[in-house]
């Protein structure tokens, strides 16, 4: 109903007002906190944009930390230009490349950078998505081919040594500099700076979500089968939605490998695949803005509860999801809604809080 | 030339010949019932012609262009919808969202992305006190009755505005008074569409149909108008067994 759109939109701006106001005061303008937080806040953008496309077309993508290395690399790769001046960067001397690689030479220029970290992982997603929803995969196969796509790829960053840097990433990057502003990660203006992208990748999510575009994703995540009978090309909504949620997740990448100043490939790990469905599944995949503020609330649990546990953190979280699965597959946005229409005193109908099992396999035989 | 012709229709599944050397004709606005025991391969005839299934041999010419080996989405985009027997409505979406995916007149990925969902617009209110359903707009199909998710599907169909529609047991699960409801609605349609409709109930049958075909393990067994349907010899036999 319109009073969804409502809420998203009060949500949005409750969101907005904490983040931008009440984190920078809460944390008394400390630089090192707010650098923390900026990192969570790159974060929020990576588990937004899994939303996009797990929550609202059900396609889940494993690969997700693939697409957000790709916008990691790009930035990392005009840093490393820029802090090696004339000189070739220092990785390639030790690996005996003598001169510039020819794909290196655009990041030069900021704009290249600041395009290609978005659209190359767009193109990237784009193509798997063309064909695997061309040949009509869905389900957990998605999961698995994204998923075997991730694995190959940080293989080949790592065994690309010349290219890349290897197991060791790019390191030793220069601050970058945006229309003559020399950006300091540990400054209010940059933790703004990441706030606003956020923002905006929430309120084109919202858009997205609240479009006639989000209806039919919704359609197809129930019946992808059914909804082609409407006249609706069923592979192209889904490779659209793909790479943009693709898209979003290297903008996401680039700010991230801003925050930490180096690019690795960790970032296109497994392990950080999964964690951003758990992020994404905590707050609730059904909402942009509910896989945001899952990512910030984990992300902020770990910062807290991993010098307290320092072992044992990858267990706490393991054991989390498993209780988000089995007790709130909707996350903390279907505990929401489910009080939310308890409070108006209508019955809370069982028949909405859908298993967690049909998001892997949302298709249906009519 | 008719609207829909079939001709010398195959398909086999596995060894089972589900539909065997089909031949009919539809005219534009008229409703065709198409009748048949269990199995007769009416469901798969519709199938053929909406693009669920592929052909093994024969030719479907809809609007005189050839449609056998086109995608779903084209033929519907062509104008053939679709009701299926097991009534399928989207559960977790709302009765006017449901309309809204529905109602493809631009079902281009540019248009949906400028554009939002039309959530109560006078067109839909009218579809749904056609059907009786103007009081559920606002609630997920998943809470309908049966009943009342057959009328969505309808519905459904109607906001679609197909020139050709197939309906495979459109008033299956419904009571006496919802079934003559239903037959006062397909006949306001052919006005403007034409419909194929598969039903087993003969009193639905002899108010709805301009014109019967008989299908029995895949192929035609008869055809014509209710009456000599009715006292055709080879359709009784079918019937009532050997
Ligand atoms: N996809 C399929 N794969 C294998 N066999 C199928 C398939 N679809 C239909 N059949 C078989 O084809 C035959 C015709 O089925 P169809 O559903 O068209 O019958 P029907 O006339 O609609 O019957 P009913 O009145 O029971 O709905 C049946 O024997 C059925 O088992
Ligand atoms: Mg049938």
């Amino acid at each position: 109903m319109q009073s969804r759109l409502l809420y998203d939109i009060i949500g949005l701006a409750l969101f907005a007002g904490v983040i931008l106001f009440g984190v920078p005061a809460l944390f008394g303008y400390d630089g090192f906190e707010l650098n923390t937080f900026s990192r969570y806040l790159s974060l929020a953008i990576v588990s937004m944009a899994l939303a996009l496309s797990w929550g609202t077309a059900g396609l889940l993508n494993l690969g997700q930390a693939a697409t957000f290395g790709m916008g990691s690399y790009a930035m990392a790769m005009h840093l490393k230009l820029k802090a090696s001046g004339d000189n070739l960067p220092d990785f390639m001397s030790w690996n005996n490349v003598e001169a510039l690689p020819l794909i290196w030479a655009p990041f030069h220029s900021l704009t290249f950078t600041l395009l290609a970290g978005l659209l190359i992982p767009a193109a990237v997603g784009g193509l798997i998505a063309i064909f695997m929803f061309r040949a009509r995969i869905a389900g957990v196969f998605v999961a698995v081919i994204t998923l075997a796509f991730l694995v190959a790829f940080q293989l080949v960053v790592i065994e690309q040594q010349g290219l890349t840097g290897g197991q060791n990433g790019l390191t030793g990057l220069a601050p970058l500099v945006l229309f003559g502003w020399s950006v300091d990660i540990y400054s209010l203006s940059f933790y703004y700076l990441v706030g606003a992208c956020l923002m905006i990748a929430l309120v084109f999510g919202l858009y997205l979500t609240h479009s006639k575009f989000g209806l039919i994703l919704r359609a197809i995540r129930e019946d992808s089968e059914r909804t082609r009978y409407f006249g609706y090309n069923v592979a192209n909504y889904q490779t659209i939605i793909f790479s943009i949620s693709a898209g979003l997740a290297g903008w996401a990448g680039m700010l991230y490998a801003l925050v930490l100043e180096f690019a690795s490939p960790t970032y296109m790990s497994v392990s950080f695949s999964l964690a951003i469905v758990i992020w994404c599944a905590v707050g609730g995949r059904e909402s942009v803005l509910a896989a945001a503020v899952g990512a910030i609330l984990v992300n902020l649990a770990e910062g807290r509860l991993s010098d307290v546990f320092v072992e044992g953190w990858h267990l706490l979280l393991g054991v989390l999801f498993l209780m988000v699965v089995m007790f709130m597959p909707r996350g903390i946005y279907g505990v929401i809604v489910d009080a939310g229409r308890a409070m108006r005193r209508k019955p809370v109908s069982k028949k909405e809080a859908q298993p967690f099992e049909t998001s892997l396999n949302p298709k249906r035989e009519s | 030339m008719s609207q829909l012709e079939v001709r010398d229709l195959h398909v086999t599944f596995g060894g089972l010949r589900a539909v065997d050397g089909m031949n009919f004709d539809v005219e534009q606005g008229e409703i065709l019932c198409l009748l048949g025991p269990n199995g007769a391969g009416k469901s798969t005839t519709l199938d053929l012609i909406c693009g669920k299934t592929q052909p093994t041999g024969g030719s479907i010419r809809f609007q005189n262009l050839e449609i056998s080996q086109m995608w779903e989405f084209e033929r519907a985009r062509l104008g053939i919808g679709r009701k299926f027997q097991v009534p399928s409505v989207y559960k977790e979406l709302t009765v006017a969202e449901n309309l809204s995916v529905a109602r493809s007149v631009k079902p281009g990925i540019w248009h949906a992305l400028t554009s939002l969902p039309v959530r109560n617009s006078a067109k839909m209110r009218e579809i749904l006190d056609l059907v009786g359903l103007a009081d559920k707009i606002g609630e997920p199909a998943g809470n309908l009755s049966h009943g009342e998710t057959q009328w969505l599907e309808i519905a459904m169909l109607i906001a679609q505005d197909s020139r050709l529609i197939l309906m495979d047991e459109p008033t299956a699960g419904m009571t006496i008074q919802e079934t003559d409801r239903t037959a006062r609605i397909f006949r306001s349609l052919k006005a403007n569409h034409t419909l194929i409709v598969v039903e087993h109930d003969m009193s639905f049958v002899r108010t709805v149909a301009d014109r019967i075909i008989v299908m029995n393990q895949g192929s035609k067994l008869a055809e014509g108008s209710i009456q000599e349907i009715e006292s055709n010899e080879a359709v009784k036999t079918a019937y009532l067994g050997h």
